[in-house]
């Protein structure tokens, strides 16, 4: 029996007196037997564009609509690199990759797949000068020598390149540029569009794909900006899936009934940087006082709850590459002690600069830390900027401290350990030979085993050296109503629908 | 009368260079850019000059000035980098839900503002009267965001009743579209009475009262008709600023319109888009303005242009 409250009442009252004018603005429900295969999910951030290539290429966002649209050579399955559209791969040398295709893969349109494709799309990424471009900048040459077989040359030995890919999707190369495709793109993904406004809605349905066809009809993305609506929304059941949910709002889905959470340790965590270019910065002794005088563990407890983790290393446990090291005790004694070694046995005055949105409760996580910091006689000024001016700050490391979330993208400590604490990056004015060299060897190496050792070195320097304070790594929480079945929560906020049921 | 018109019509084109220059202007002053937001955090020193480059940034702001204005003549604002598309489509997207929230802040403007002005001018004085006069004043002073952030707290946190934020029921209208009429529905009460109370001091009035009409036919035939003069032609400026006020009140009902697209698309620098947003806010506001002008025309013959 369907119970209507006083809410609901008017709602219902509302639509049928406002009638024909609105009926064109009002969100459409489905039928029934639609519904039993179709599914609602909303992700907090917006999708804002659906090329993979352009400015929006390493948003979660558009990486999470990608992973449904288009197909890549290379996939992530938990830890695991596995197969996708590149059926196998050797590496005749260090610098040259060869990659078989599997030959069934169609597009959208019923146009075959083919290498040429794939090479059209990776010199595609590889031009555009976005986020993602980086990535690919030592790629010398792609060749498609026959329809299934691809070869990439490198200038210097890329140990990344099977990661990489996992992010790089693949276009139709007859059409991926002609005017307006974006606005309904054809992939050869599990999914594909049926309608897509920006940062409104995205409309899927699903395809006949190489790794067979998904369970789901019917899969939208709608994007609800204000947190209040999407619990909401998930709670009278408009909505199927709601992730991230934010820790200061487990509370309102914790023991409801028909809401289940799932959560997964995530790839985005938080650092709080110090300019160690820059006195008192440059001297690790206050970087590590800074450190011990803040109660990491009881601030992470206290405001967050079950919705981060404590770090043990410079990148989130989740990520390849992490290496877990000795935490830094909770002393403000020592810390004192080690100001006056330093030579600032009366504090000193310095500033904290972040944008609020950076992350779940940064504005808490900002005032926590500098009141811990007040109890050494640091008095730190907080500078809560917008995220462009911030953006500028940080280029141009006009900063003291800097405290942002960052996301591990692709999974693997490459992705920002290796592009953050090089020198030639010069991204907070640590400076270490050794840990340069540290970077490239593993950035080079396409051996796991021996990469991984490398950023467990890499780790401990960072880590002991205090470059930043690692305080917490987030824990991805979904909101699930319980009819929904076979859902694999995803560190990476992407999670594979191919075999969620409903119903 | 031509020559007026085309006076009016070159004033017009004078106001808009005039903000298509502004608006220019204080985008690229303040700070940060689209090329590090595209970019991210991780971005390398080189990677940011040569999407500078790319996008035309690192040019004389006066070369991009000058691009800028051959482009918006060919109503062509460029393409939003963060929504990969035309950003004038982009614009035009958010229009009708802009257009939807003015309609119902003017419908309640009128349904609420004129019966209330009415009301007041026939109990001048009494308790009514000055009851109307504070609520209008009231509703004229408070801040539209704190009136919307206060109304979403009674009425959708606390009693549940409506909707706080844009859900795609109907309902989600009230709350917003009623936080965009309050300063107006206040003005437009004390225009009407005012209007109101001006005109029963007519002759005309007087001769009606004195051929023996019952007042109810006094008031209702002759003087309404003639209080409506001033409310039409006020109705094009509170359409205009309504559709400005939008801004601020799209950002706290997340109401998908072209304000909150607007406010976005500074945040991401997205020059474009805001560029288009804010433009065709300006274009609307000028055109209501004349078109008003215009009303007076044809609303009131004794009107001239030597009046004007």
């Amino acid at each position: 029996m369907t119970r209507y409250n006083r809410r609901s009442f008017l709602k219902i009252s509302g639509i049928g007196l406002a009638g024909t004018y609105l009926a064109a603005c009002s969100v459409g429900g489905g039928d029934e037997t639609a519904a039993q295969t179709a599914l609602r999910a909303a992700f907090s951030q917006p999708i804002n564009d659906l090329d993979p290539h352009g400015p929006s290429s390493v948003d979660e966002a558009s990486l999470l609509a990608g992973r449904l649209i288009y197909d890549t050579l290379i996939r992530r399955n938990g830890e695991e690199l596995e197969p996708a559209v590149a059926q196998s791969w050797e590496q005749p040398d260090d610098n040259t990759w060869v990659f078989t295709l599997r030959g069934d893969v169609k597009f959208h349109d019923g146009t075959p797949l083919t290498a040429a494709d794939v090479k059209a799309s990776l010199e595609r990424v590889k031009a555009a000068n976005t986020a993602q471009s980086a990535l690919w900048a030592t790629v010398s040459s792609v060749e498609a020598s026959d329809d299934t077989t691809l070869t990439i040359t490198t200038e210097r030995p890329l140990g990344t390149m099977l990661v990489n890919l996992s992010l790089m999707f693949i276009l139709p190369a007859a059409t991926m540029n002609t005017e307006g495709f974006f606005a309904k793109p054809v992939g050869s993904g599990p999914f594909k569009v049926e309608s897509f406004t920006p940062a409104d809605e995205l409309a899927l349905t699903s395809v006949e794909h190489w790794s067979g066809k998904p369970k789901l009809k019917e899969v939208s993305l709608p994007y609800l900006p204000e947190t209040s609506s999407q619990i909401t929304a998930l709670r009278t059941g408009d909505l199927d899936i709601l992730w991230p949910v934010p820790p200061d709002q487990l509370r309102e889905l914790e023991g409801v009934e028909g809401i289940t959470l799932e959560t997964v340790p995530s790839y985005v965590y938080y650092f709080n940087w110090f300019n160690c270019g820059k006195a008192p910065f440059d001297d690790p002794r206050v970087r590590r006082a800074m450190w011990q005088a803040v109660d990491v563990a009881g601030i992470v407890k206290n405001l967050f709850g079950d919705g981060a983790e404590v770090m043990t290393s410079p990148i989130p446990s989740t990520a390849f590459g992490h290496a877990e090291q000795q935490p830094y005790a909770h002393d403000p004694e020592a810390a004192k002690r080690a100001l006056t070694e330093a030579g600032l046995g009366d504090g000193f005055r310095t500033s904290l600069m972040w944008f609020s949105d950076t992350g779940p409760l940064a504005d808490g996580l900002a005032q926590a830390m500098i009141s811990d910091w007040a109890k050494i006689g640091v008095t730190v000024e907080a500078q809560n900027v917008e995220k462009a001016e911030w953006l500028r700050r940080l280029n141009e490391k006009e900063f003291d401290m800097d405290l942002q979330t960052n996301t591990v993208t692709t999974g693997d400590a490459d992705f920002t350990l290796g592009r953050l604490y090089d020198s030639a990056a010069d991204r907070m004015g640590y400076r270490n030979p050794a840990l340069d060299d540290i970077l490239r060897q593993a950035h080079e190496d396409s051996d796991q085993a021996r990469r991984g050792d490398l950023y467990a070195q890499a780790c401990k320097i960072i880590w002991e050296d205090a470059v930043g304070i690692f305080p917490a790594a987030l824990i991805s929480t979904y909101g699930l109503r319980s009819t929904v079945r076979n859902f694999q929560p995803a560190p990476s906020n992407q999670p594979d629908l191919r075999g969620v049921t409903v119903g | 009368m031509i020559g007026y018109l085309v006076r009016r019509l070159a004033q017009a084109v004078l106001l808009l260079f005039g903000a298509v220059t502004i608006v220019f202007l204080v985008l690229r002053v303040i700070p940060g850019d689209p090329a590090a937001l595209i970019l991210g955090s991780q971005a390398t020193a080189q990677e940011l000059a040569a999407k500078r480059d790319e996008m035309g940034l690192s040019d004389p702001l006066l070369a991009q000035y000058a691009r800028h204005l051959g482009e918006i003549v060919r109503l062509d604002f460029g393409d939003s980098w963060r929504l990969g598309g035309d950003a004038f489509a982009a614009v035009l997207d958010r229009l009708p839900a802009t257009i939807t929230l003015a309609g119902f802040a003017l419908l309640f403007t009128l349904a609420l503002g004129f019966p209330l002005g009415v009301y007041a001018a026939r109990h001048k004085g009494k308790l009514a009267d000055r009851a109307v006069s504070y609520f209008s004043l009231t509703g004229q002073a408070l801040p539209a965001f704190w009136v919307g952030i206060m109304l979403v707290l009674i009425f959708s946190r606390t009693l549940n009743i409506l909707p706080a934020t844009a859900d795609g029921s109907a309902l989600a209208l009230v709350l917003p579209a009623f936080t965009l009429a309050l300063p107006f529905l206040g003005w437009l009460a004390r225009l009407v009475r005012n209007g109101t109370l001006e005109e029963l001091g007519r002759d005309y009035v007087r001769t009606a009262r004195s051929k023996g009409l019952s007042e109810r036919v006094v008031f209702n035939i002759h003087v309404l008709r003639n209080t409506l003069t001033p409310v039409i032609t006020v109705l094009g400026l509170i359409l205009g600023n309504f559709i400005a006020d939008a801004v601020i009140i799209e950002q706290v009902f997340a109401w998908p319109g072209i304000g909150s697209l607007m406010i976005e698309s500074i945040q991401n620098r997205d020059y474009a888009v805001a560029e288009a947003a804010i433009i065709l806010i300006a274009v609307f506001y000028i055109g209501l303005n004349l078109v008003v002008d215009l009303l007076y025309f044809a609303l009131d013959p004794r009107v001239t242009l030597e009046t004007v």
